[in-house]
């Protein structure tokens, strides 16, 4: 923990630099989305199951997260609800990237949760990641 | 109320106390004692047959009759009835009743039955429908953001690299097509919700003058770089309870559309509102091509346009108006036009006035 807690303070000094968590059954979105936070500098690691993001986000400390809802075996619902559970400081650190149709009672609902946004695709990669710098602070 | 019972003994037992009466009468009063003593028990025959008769009818009577209302109302509950438990030795006109009562009611109650599958099967299929469109949503959805994000990504040419000029053009035209393609899929989305009935609305009060701002805030830029006027006339401001994200949508649709159809020199587009008791009315004016009256019906239909021809000018899908006419009644409203040929267009809609305006007025 001590660790930990070392290394997010060595981060939070280089500010401008992330360390972000891309979970999207879609290779090719997670693919557009870490070129593009590569390019802008920013570290970046996918997985494309939500199992595995689960684990992730439970074993490693990231910056930010993207998250999309609609994923084979362990979804997006899932993952939030097995973090509002185990570890709810998770979830503002969380950006909710869908193409499922949400509702606005549905988008309050996440934001009453903590979580930082909800984005609906296709997305503006600026707009995402402008969200994603916001949810990291 | 009288039971038919009641009606019956009342009838038959006084008509047998009578008979008997008058048989006691005569007894009492005649001097041939045999022929008294005579009538007196044929009267009292008569009468206590009539009354056993009435006895006897009033069981057969009203028992099938009961059972029969007892039955109807049982078919009523649960459009279904049990198997007669009534024997065949009753009141012939009764018994027929009831067996044309029990015709009649499993004729009914197959077609009710029928009628009850058939909408099961229906809300099956409309749920189905729903569970396809998200689905197709979903799936149309993802590739596009992989194509629009590209092009995006392509363009920060400050992280790509650059690109020359045939490059540029190239991606300029692709990313044009996406623009169109990303509307026509939000487009089709949004014509199958209304079509479901499931689209969203977020009430709120809304001013008419500040809709009409935004409004015209948004879309003068780009008539300014047509070299469209476009112009504002405010009526009375007032409000409505209604969803501003949908009027504007509402407007988007409208202006967009005057946009294609406006002279291109001196093109005029004038955004305004009328006011009446209970309504507001918004309207998008144009001094362009103009609706013939025999087209103006067809227009709000879906992928209607009056152009179909390939030079035609203009592109879209005919989704425009659908998509207004649908938001618009959703909100309570309705949605008509002025138009003829060569002379302009000017579409209307309007909404109900929220309540508190109301109150405000009339104190
Ligand atoms: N302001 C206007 N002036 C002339 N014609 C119009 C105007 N608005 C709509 N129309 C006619 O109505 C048709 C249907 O419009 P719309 O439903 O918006 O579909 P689209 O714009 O995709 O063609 C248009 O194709 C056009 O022929
Ligand atoms: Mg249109």
């Amino acid at each position: 923990m001590k660790k930990m807690s070392k290394t997010i303070s060595k981060s939070t000094k280089q500010k401008s630099r992330l360390s972000v968590l891309i979970v999207d059954d879609n290779e090719q979105i997670t693919k557009l989305i870490s070129s593009f936070l590569d390019y802008s500098n920013h570290d970046c690691t996918v997985v494309n199951d939500g199992k595995e993001g689960l684990e992730l986000i439970k074993t490693n400390q990231y910056d930010s997260i993207v998250l999309d809802l609609a994923m084979p075996e362990c979804d997006g619902h899932q993952i939030i609800k097995t973090l509002q559970k185990d570890d709810p400081d998770q979830l503002k650190k969380i950006t909710i990237l869908t193409a499922s149709n949400i509702n606005d009672d549905a988008v309050k609902k996440f934001k009453e949760l903590g979580i930082s946004g909800c984005l609906q695709k296709p997305v503006d990669i600026d707009q995402l990641l402008s969200n994603i710098t916001k949810a990291s602070s | 109320m009288i039971r038919i019972k009641q009606a019956l003994f009342l009838i038959f037992g006084i008509t047998s106390f009578i008979i008997f009466y008058i048989g006691f009468l005569n007894f009492l009063t005649t001097q041939d004692n045999e022929m008294g003593l005579i009538i007196l028990i044929f009267s009292g025959i008569v009468s206590s047959g009539t009354f056993f008769a009435t006895f006897y009818i009033a069981n057969h009577l009203t028992k099938p009759i009961e059972s029969l209302a007892k039955r109807m109302k049982e078919f009523s509950e649960n459009n279904f009835i049990s198997k007669n438990s009534l024997d065949d030795k009753g009141i012939s006109e009764l018994t027929a009743l009831h067996k044309n009562f029990e015709d009649m009611a499993q004729k009914v109650g197959n077609t009710l039955e029928k009628e009850k599958q058939l909408n099961l099967k229906l809300k099956e299929m409309d749920k189905r429908k729903t569970e396809f469109m998200s689905m197709i949503s979903h799936e149309l959805k993802t590739p596009i953001m992989p194509i629009m994000g590209y092009i995006q990504l392509l363009k920060k040419q400050e992280l790509m690299g650059n690109l020359n000029e045939k490059q540029l053009d190239a991606l300029n035209e692709i990313s044009i097509a996406s623009e169109k393609l990303q509307k026509l899929i939000q487009d089709v989305l949004m014509a199958q919700k209304i079509d479901l009935g499931k689209l969203s609305i977020n009430k709120e009060i809304v001013d008419s003058k500040d809709l009409l701002e935004k409004t015209f805030k948004a879309f003068n830029p780009i008539c300014e770089s047509k070299n469209i006027d476009l112009k504002m006339s405010l009526g009375q401001t007032s409000s409505v309870y209604s969803d501003s994200d949908r009027i504007s949508q509402i407007f988007s649709n409208l202006i967009s559309n005057a946009m294609s159809f406006v002279p291109k020199q001196k093109g005029i587009i004038e955004l305004g509102t009328k006011d009446d008791n209970e309504h507001i009315t918004f309207f998008v004016r144009d001094n362009g091509v103009g609706i013939a009256k025999e087209q103006q019906k067809n227009i709000f239909k879906k992928f209607y346009q009056v152009d179909t021809s390939s030079t035609r000018k203009k592109e879209g899908s005919g989704l425009g108006l659908t998509i207004c006419e649908g938001i618009v009644k959703t909100l309570g409203g309705k949605i008509w036009l002025k138009s003829s040929e060569n002379k302009g267009t000017t579409f209307f809609f309007n909404l109900p006035k929220a309540k508190i305006q109301v109150d405000k007025i009339h104190p």
